[in-house]
């Protein structure tokens, strides 16, 4: 039944094609507005925030918000049709990996010239890159998370670890120690890693100075099978043999099972993860909850931090949007100093300011801020969709390699061929 | 298939009468005739809103396929509403492909196999189901029912748990018997032994359809049959081959026609246990077909493959389809 699906989206998008013929982007604002009509996603801000925000929106410039709340399941159907339509909403909230393919179908309103009003000067920087493309920008920064090494403070003494490490040489040795103090618990993982955690693996690529891929006048080649990529992969196999006597299996990643949920057993000393992945372990065993913290993923060179994906949203204005003014009022407000605050108490990186104190108030938010800076993203541009969203080659990669099913310049070699074709 | 007949042998019905020469046709006649004309079309006419729905609600999407595969349709000609004919160049992209020849004949082989399997398997149930005591055949009944009742993706998440690698009830099962080299066996190493657990799977949960229909055949045999046989001292196996062989067979074929149609484009299993992987190499049609449409936004590229895939299930149940049109007005 499902071999159809290809026909259902092929009538889908025919549909979608009729329908979409009759729209005019009529941008020109002649009429005065009453009224933005706004999407943010489930679980990005605070409600504290918003409601604020929208209050002091609505008083101050006498137009009313309509505030919608949108899940992530379906987005991005969901947006396509939405944008594709005569009357899309004002403000829209993208992921940053999405933005790069909707900014290159026309479909985003070029903010380029506003940035100032939107405290461009603070924009963090890993989130700027992905909403940039061809040197125009197409979104403001909204928030960002990034991975961070969660750990069991407890164990940590217990195995006489004085405190976290800070390069990765002292990261192996205290998963050594953490190894040994608790060998008599056989299901016992030092580091949970399991072998197709692949934006971590992104991390010790970057770390190392390598890079997924490399654009050279508008085409893109993958670079996996770099001197330095390769060294990525090593370290991630270093990491992988050391993590515990019973490894994790190769051929699964960070969501399958969900990892907090391995944390949440109690056996597990560490592991590679987002502030929401402690939230969940800490749900399910609430004692955990004074006996973990974080630290940011150390970098090779001691006392630096590695690079680290920067996942989070981006704040849109559709192009064919009637109220493009107010919108950018509601961004411009959004930006400011005291909302960005608010984010920040929330447990995200903000957006567009730099001042992270609120943040580093947690032992993980300190560590999250602390790596934030050096945060980075995939390949900006529409086409890494195809590399992340079907069979991912770094996964692939890895698990190849770890197997040891093919050599490690065997599999960076075929990942990096998939890459230059999925990005062809 | 009906459907179009009908309209088709609707069409010389009505350019009969003019055929006839124009001398014999008197004026009464002509009335009596433009009556019948009509009295002849009326069926079709009261018909014709039911099957242009019909036709419209089966045909349309198989036409935007088509129509779809001679376009350029990516995510941007989709939301900005443009049509970017290009002949057959989405054609010659899935059909250069290298990639395209092995998942192809992986899927053929795959299909041919799965069907083997569990057409086989159906009919050894069904005929032991025939022999069995009533109340051991019902509770036979009673677990395939249950089996055939479960979600797709709850029974492929339990064989997920079976077959895990470190806490799966089979590796653990081997170990305990002995075959301690199936401590942490991973079972999902190479595309061949993933599209084996998975075509384990899609038999497992063709079986109850499989064998209840062919069980619903077989007893439909007259018992008599089997004594005469069995006076003429046949053995079991002249049994079949004689008796109950001829009966069934029509049915067999449907059953396994049937089971290609729905095995050629199995996607949830093999895209739920390891997306096609490891590595791609349990990819088959329909999951290349997604990866295409759906990951990558090439919308015309994967209905090019939904084509090919028609025509290629075409070519294996040709046979099917000829006797079926044939024997159309006869057997079946």
């Amino acid at each position: 039944m499902k071999g159809w699906r290809g026909l259902a989206a092929g009538a889908a998008a025919l549909a979608v094609a009729v329908s979409g013929c009759g729209t005019s982007t009529n941008s020109g604002s002649t009429t005065e507005t009453k009224e933005i009509t706004v999407w943010l996603m489930d679980g990005s801000a605070p409600t504290t925030l918003t409601d604020a925000l929208n209050k002091e929106f609505e008083s101050a410039n006498g137009i009313k918000v309509k505030y919608e709340v949108q899940k992530w399941t379906g987005i991005q159907e969901k947006l396509t049709t939405a944008l594709a339509s005569s009357t899309p909403p004002d403000v829209i909230e993208l992921g940053n990996t999405q933005t790069a393919s909707f900014a290159d179908q026309g479909t985003l309103a070029d903010l380029t010239a506003d940035a100032s009003q939107f405290n461009g000067g603070e924009w963090l920087g890993g989130l700027k890159d992905s909403l940039t493309l061809n040197g125009k920008q197409y979104g403001v920064p909204f928030y960002a998370a990034n991975r961070t090494v969660i750990y069991r403070t407890d164990l940590f003494q217990a195995a006489g670890i004085a405190k976290p490490p800070t390069s990765r040489a002292e990261w192996i040795d205290a998963i050594n120690k953490l190894k040994a103090a608790n060998a008599s618990n056989p299901d016992f993982q030092a580091l949970y890693l399991p072998g197709q955690s692949w934006y971590f693996l992104l991390s010790l690529l970057w770390d190392e100075g390598g890079d997924v891929a490399k654009q050279d006048g508008g085409k893109w080649t993958g670079t996996l099978d770099t001197a330095q990529a390769k060294a990525g992969f090593e370290a991630y196999k270093a990491l992988y043999d050391a993590s515990a006597a019973k490894k994790v299996p190769a051929d699964i990643d960070e969501a399958k099972p969900q990892q907090m949920e391995v944390f949440g057993t109690g056996n597990v000393g560490m592991m590679v993860g987002l502030p929401w992945e402690l939230a969940g372990a800490v749900k399910a065993k609430p004692e955990l909850k004074d006996k973990t913290a974080a630290f940011p993923i150390p970098s090779k060179k001691a006392g630096s931090t590695a690079p680290v994906f920067l996942g989070g949203s981006n704040l849109a204005i559709p192009a064919a949007s009637k109220n493009a003014a107010a919108a950018k009022k509601y961004l411009s407000l959004l930006s400011s100093k005291k909302y960005q605050e608010m984010l920040a108490e929330g447990g995200a990186v903000p957006g567009t300011s730099k001042d992270t104190a609120k943040l580093a108030t947690t032992p993980l938010g300190k560590a999250m801020a602390e790596s934030s800076q050096n945060g980075k993203v995939t390949p900006v541009t529409p086409k890494w969709a195809a590399v992340e969203a079907g069979q991912n080659p770094l996964k692939d990669a890895l698990t190849a390699y770890l197997t040891g099913a093919k050599s490690l310049d065997q599999a960076t070699k075929d990942a990096s061929d998939a890459v230059t074709k999925a990005m062809s | 298939m009906t459907a179009v007949k009908t309209t088709e042998t609707a069409a010389p019905a009505g350019e009969i009468p003019p055929a006839l020469p124009p001398a014999v046709t008197g004026g009464a006649r002509k009335r009596r005739r433009r009556g019948g004309a009509f009295d002849r079309a009326l069926p079709y006419l009261l018909l014709a809103p039911a099957l242009i729905a019909i036709l419209w609600l089966i045909g349309f999407p198989v036409v935007s396929v088509f129509v779809t595969s001679f376009r350029q349709l990516n995510l941007g000609e989709l939301v900005r509403g443009e049509i970017v004919w290009t002949g057959f160049d989405n054609y010659v992209t899935v059909l250069k492909d290298e990639r395209f020849w092995t998942v192809s004949l992986r899927t053929i082989v795959f299909t041919v196999a799965v069907v083997g399997a569990s057409v086989g398997a159906g009919l050894l149930i069904a005929l032991l189901m025939r022999v069995l005591t009533p109340w051991v055949r019902v509770a036979l009944q009673i677990a395939m029912l249950c089996a055939w009742a479960m979600p797709i993706l709850a029974s492929t998440t339990v064989y997920q748990w079976m077959f895990d690698q470190n806490y799966g009830i089979l590796n653990k099962t081997l170990v305990q018997l002995g075959f301690d080299s199936y401590a942490n066996y991973s079972w999902f190493s190479s595309g061949t032994s993933t599209l084996s657990v998975v075509g384990l799977l899609i038999v497992w949960q063709a079986i109850p359809f499989l064998a209840f229909s062919l069980y619903a055949g077989l007893v439909g045999i007259p018992r008599d049959l089997y004594e005469a046989a069995g006076i003429d001292g046949a053995s079991g196996w002249q049994t079949f081959r004689a008796v109950t062989w001829p009966e069934i067979r029509s049915l067999l074929m449907m059953v396994t026609f049937l089971s290609t149609l729905w095995d050629f484009k199995v996607f949830a299993q093999i895209w739920v246990f390891k997306e096609g992987g490891p590595s791609g190499e349990s990819t088959t049609l329909a999951v290349l077909q997604y990866l295409e449409g759906i990951a990558k936004s090439h919308f015309g590229v994967a209905a090019a493959i939904s084509v090919l895939m028609m025509l290629i299930l075409g070519l294996i149940t040709f046979q099917y389809l000829r006797r079926l049109l044939q024997t159309e007005e006869g057997k079946i």
